[in-house]
């Protein structure tokens, strides 16, 4: 399990950017910070008024790109 | 109403041992050493230290100063000349540092990019919502970057296909370093290049009392409040706060291995990136004065006729140089948000997100990266293809889109059980609520504007 992956031992031997060995690394690295590290964090809910609010910004997201393409249908249709 | 669950979605557990190290572990870990060693050292070196730890400010900034951008601030500068809009820009990048500075204690606490941590914390669900915004705003951009680099070196004569397959390939090259260190120092050297326009707008000799009387009254404004003025002023925000800089710093930072005890540095980072785009944006709208002041309608124009109209006034050097400073605008930009694409894809998905990560490792990743600069390269090449459409609107969805992506910023920078001691102070969210209240509004003005145009002058 400690052992480097075959991949990562013949990347840092080809980038060695350490001594030998893989101890300097887990003692530079916060654990977190590995790659695979395990998820830290639960899952939250989003309170009833945040989910209104992102629904109505979606709604207004889309109906303002819709805006953008009357006005760009409009700027064509004038040069035309 | 809870986030949908997901196979994602199991509370975290103790792990049965170290995890396995890969090979972006030794990479980031020979990036740490050097840090450490510097803040270790009895002799400290702070301008050593900042060398070490800045980098994903000063790229999202100057990123953003990218193709479409500088495109809207020459038509900025030669529709209303030196007035309202110079001090405007400035607003501009303080509201950019006001979000991206979020992003840093995000990823420096979290160790999470953006679109990781919306999915880890809210689920399938809310991770795709916020996904869609970036996805599409990623690719039109993608696309106008590589107009703007073919408008650029078609200045210089150089073909389309060639200017495009040439950009392509250098950001090919500079991703397939496979280092996040080496990656960010190239693209830092090229993104210098963008302060070429200050030499441009010297080369304007714009009056000096007008720049100061413009930062000091925000006057004059030129035509007043009309349709195009809400049009440049979206157009202006979009070209310096948009969705994918929230993505690409949260991730940037953690690839670059930040630390809560970095947060100082990466804030600065921000800063002065902040500060060295606002300045060339600035430069940008100065150096094309010359085209308001001789009334050049300028309305239409890409990078190369810029350059083109400005060969009177700023001599054959200035010329090319606005022209080179547009090549690199879109070049540099063409990197960080290919990359940009790839963390968010990879974080998603759950692959290898890491520009430190070996080909063998992170081949989805630079898959990813590849086929987001591809397409938008192919596209640029389309016979016929609407690119001027595409100019036109991407600063604009871009600034419509940013609202739903600071609400979710604010969420999880607000999140105690995530940001322990360096949750969002009140200020932080006073300024974070008003920046996106701003966005709001500006959205509503031009919306305003394009249903009911009767109620502002033509």
């Amino acid at each position: 399990m400690n052992l480097p992956a075959p991949d990562s031992d013949r990347e840092a031997r080809r980038h060695p950017v350490g001594p030998p060995g893989e101890a300097w690394v887990r003692e530079t690295l916060e654990p977190e910070q590995l790659a695979k590290a395990p998820p830290r964090f639960g899952r939250a809910s989003l309170s009833r008024g945040t989910v209104l609010l992102l629904w109505a910004l979606r709604i207004y997201v889309v109906l303002m790109t819709c805006l953008v393409g009357l006005q760009i249908w409009r700027a064509l249709h004038a040069d035309g | 109403m809870p986030a949908t669950p997901d196979s994602r979605s199991a509370p975290p557990s103790a792990p049965a041992g170290p995890p396995p190290l890969s090979a972006e572990d030794f990479k980031r870990a020979g990036d740490r050493r050097r840090v450490n060693a510097n803040r270790a050292a009895p002799r400290r070196r702070p301008w050593m230290l900042l060398w070490l730890l800045i980098g994903p400010g000063i790229l999202v900034m100057l990123g953003e100063n990218d193709g479409p951008s500088m495109i809207s601030y020459a038509q900025t500068g030669a529709i209303y000349g030196i007035g309202f809009f110079l001090p405007f820009i400035v607003l501009t990048f303080v509201m950019a540092f006001i979000v991206q500075e979020m992003t840093v204690r995000l990823g420096a606490v979290t160790k999470l990019g953006h679109a990781e941590l919306i999915y880890t914390r809210y689920g399938r669900f809310w991770g795709f919502f916020s996904m869609a915004d970036l996805v599409l705003g990623n690719l039109l951009t993608l696309v106008t970057e590589f107009i703007a680099i073919r408008a650029g070196l078609g200045f210089f004569g150089v073909a389309p296909e060639v200017a495009v397959l040439g950009a392509f390939l250098v950001v090919g090259a500079v991703v397939l370093t496979r280092r996040y260190w080496t990656w960010e120092r190239i693209t830092l050297g090229l993104a210098v290049f963008n302060l070429i326009f200050i030499p441009v707008a010297v080369m304007a000799h714009p009056a000096a009392p007008a720049v100061v009387h413009a930062f000091l009254t925000w006057r004059p404004l030129p035509g007043g409040v009309n349709a195009q003025f809400v049009l440049l002023l979206m157009a202006d925000i979009g070209a310096t706060v948009t969705p994918w800089m929230l993505f690409f710093q949260q991730s940037a930072v953690v690839d670059k291995g930040l630390t809560a005890e970095d947060i100082g540095h990466g804030r600065a980072d921000t800063a002065i990136g902040a500060v060295v785009a606002a300045v060339a944006a600035i430069a940008t709208v100065l150096a094309v004065t010359p085209l308001y002041s001789h009334h050049v309608a300028a309305g239409n124009f890409q990078g190369a006729e810029f350059a083109q109209s400005l060969r009177p006034y700023v001599g054959r050097v200035g010329a090319t140089l606005f022209a080179l400073g547009i090549f690199e605008a879109g070049l540099v930009a063409a990197i960080t948000i290919s990359s940009s694409s790839a963390y968010a894809f990879g974080e998603v998905l759950g692959h290898p997100h890491s520009l430190n990560s070996s080909l063998r490792e992170g081949w989805p990743f630079y898959a990813a990266l590849f086929a987001a600069a591809g397409v938008a390269a192919g596209l640029v090449l389309i016979p016929h293809a609407p690119l001027v459409f595409i100019v036109l609107i991407v600063n604009v969805i871009a600034t419509l889109a940013m609202p739903p992506a600071i609400v979710f910023l604010l969420l999880l920078v607000n999140d105690r059980e995530i940001m322990g001691e360096h949750v969002n102070t009140r200020l932080a969210n006073v300024f974070g609520i008003g920046v996106t209240i701003l966005l709001v509004l500006a959205g509503l003005a031009y919306g305003i504007t394009t249903v009911l145009p009767q109620l502002l002058p033509t």
